[in-house]
């Protein structure tokens, strides 16, 4: 997790409550969820054909903003019958609170799937309150 | 808060507002998340191409088992069936956002032409299922030499 703008980040205009990006190729929303555990948030986030190492997630100031990148190459010599989806690049991002321990976030890929996950910061964790006999 | 003076203030201005609201609000709602097709069609989501020798399927299936998955052939009917299972954490999770769908599901369509059924290749990489066909042999072209007589 680096802090340096990834250069897709850099070029795209990124309005704060909707993803509105613009570059090569086409941009989609990917679908997400996001739940709760009793030590971490967990985001996965659906992005089928891209590979881990096309995968960027950066942490910007509060935002965690994840890219993933698909090469472009596909359908050489083919022709197309029927399409339901078009290939393009994933983009989604999310605004993290204090809740979050922001150095120790994990991201991992799998199958087409992100999974990313934001412990929380130890005051926010549960925890038992020894009750002391007075 | 802005002070109105009294007799400025026009019966039907508090319409304006609130359509501007609704205005704002449609804008965000059909802005928002693109996908509203991905949820509503049916899954998985399919490309069919060809090229000279094959019929190519490929299909956006993120995060399944191999295992779970059943590729079918029967004549000209592709039928792809699997069930995508919850992605539950251990313990007891609670869910804020939900987007993805899982469950089973099954799909067939037919494909452009005759294929070999024996010769099928199916592989997943990156969740998307690629399924090669190819051609029947008495489907592909065949160069006919014209004799000189």
């Amino acid at each position: 997790m680096s802090n340096t703008e990834h250069p897709v980040v850099k070029k795209k205009k990124l309005a704060p409550d909707r993803c509105i990006v613009t570059g090569k190729g086409d941009w989609y929303y990917p679908l997400s969820d996001i739940y709760e555990t009793p030590d971490n948030f967990t985001v996965v986030i659906d992005m089928p054909g891209v590979s881990a190492n096309n995968i960027t997630v950066d942490m910007q100031s509060n935002e965690l903003i994840v890219n993933g990148e698909i090469s472009q190459e596909a359908y050489t010599d083919e022709k197309l019958l029927y399409s339901e989806y078009n290939i393009g690049h994933y983009h989604r991002h999310f605004i993290l609170s204090d809740a979050i321990n922001r150095d120790k976030i994990e991201a991992k890929m799998s199958d087409g799937i992100l999974t990313i996950i934001l412990p929380k910061a130890e005051h926010v964790k549960p925890r038992k309150i020894q009750v002391k006999e007075a | 808060m802005n002070l109105i003076r009294w007799e400025n203030t026009d019966p039907l201005e508090g319409f304006t507002h609130i359509q501007r609201e609704m205005g704002d609000l449609i804008d965000f709602l059909s802005s928002g998340s693109k996908t509203e097709g991905y949820v509503g069609a049916e899954f998985p989501q399919m490309v069919v191409s060809v090229n000279k020798d094959n019929v190519i399927v490929r299909a956006e299936i993120p995060g399944i088992k191999v295992t779970d998955l059943d590729v079918q052939v029967a004549d000209d009917i592709l039928t792809i069936r699997g069930e995508r299972k919850p992605n539950m954490g251990e313990g007891a999770v609670t869910y804020l956002r939900r987007e993805r769908n899982f469950g089973t599901f099954a799909r067939s369509i037919m494909l452009p032409e005759k294929v070999d059924a024996e010769k099928v290749a199916a592989s997943y990489k990156n969740g998307v299922l690629t399924v090669t066909l190819p051609k029947a042999a008495e489907k592909k072209p065949k160069q006919i030499e014209i004799k000189k007589s």
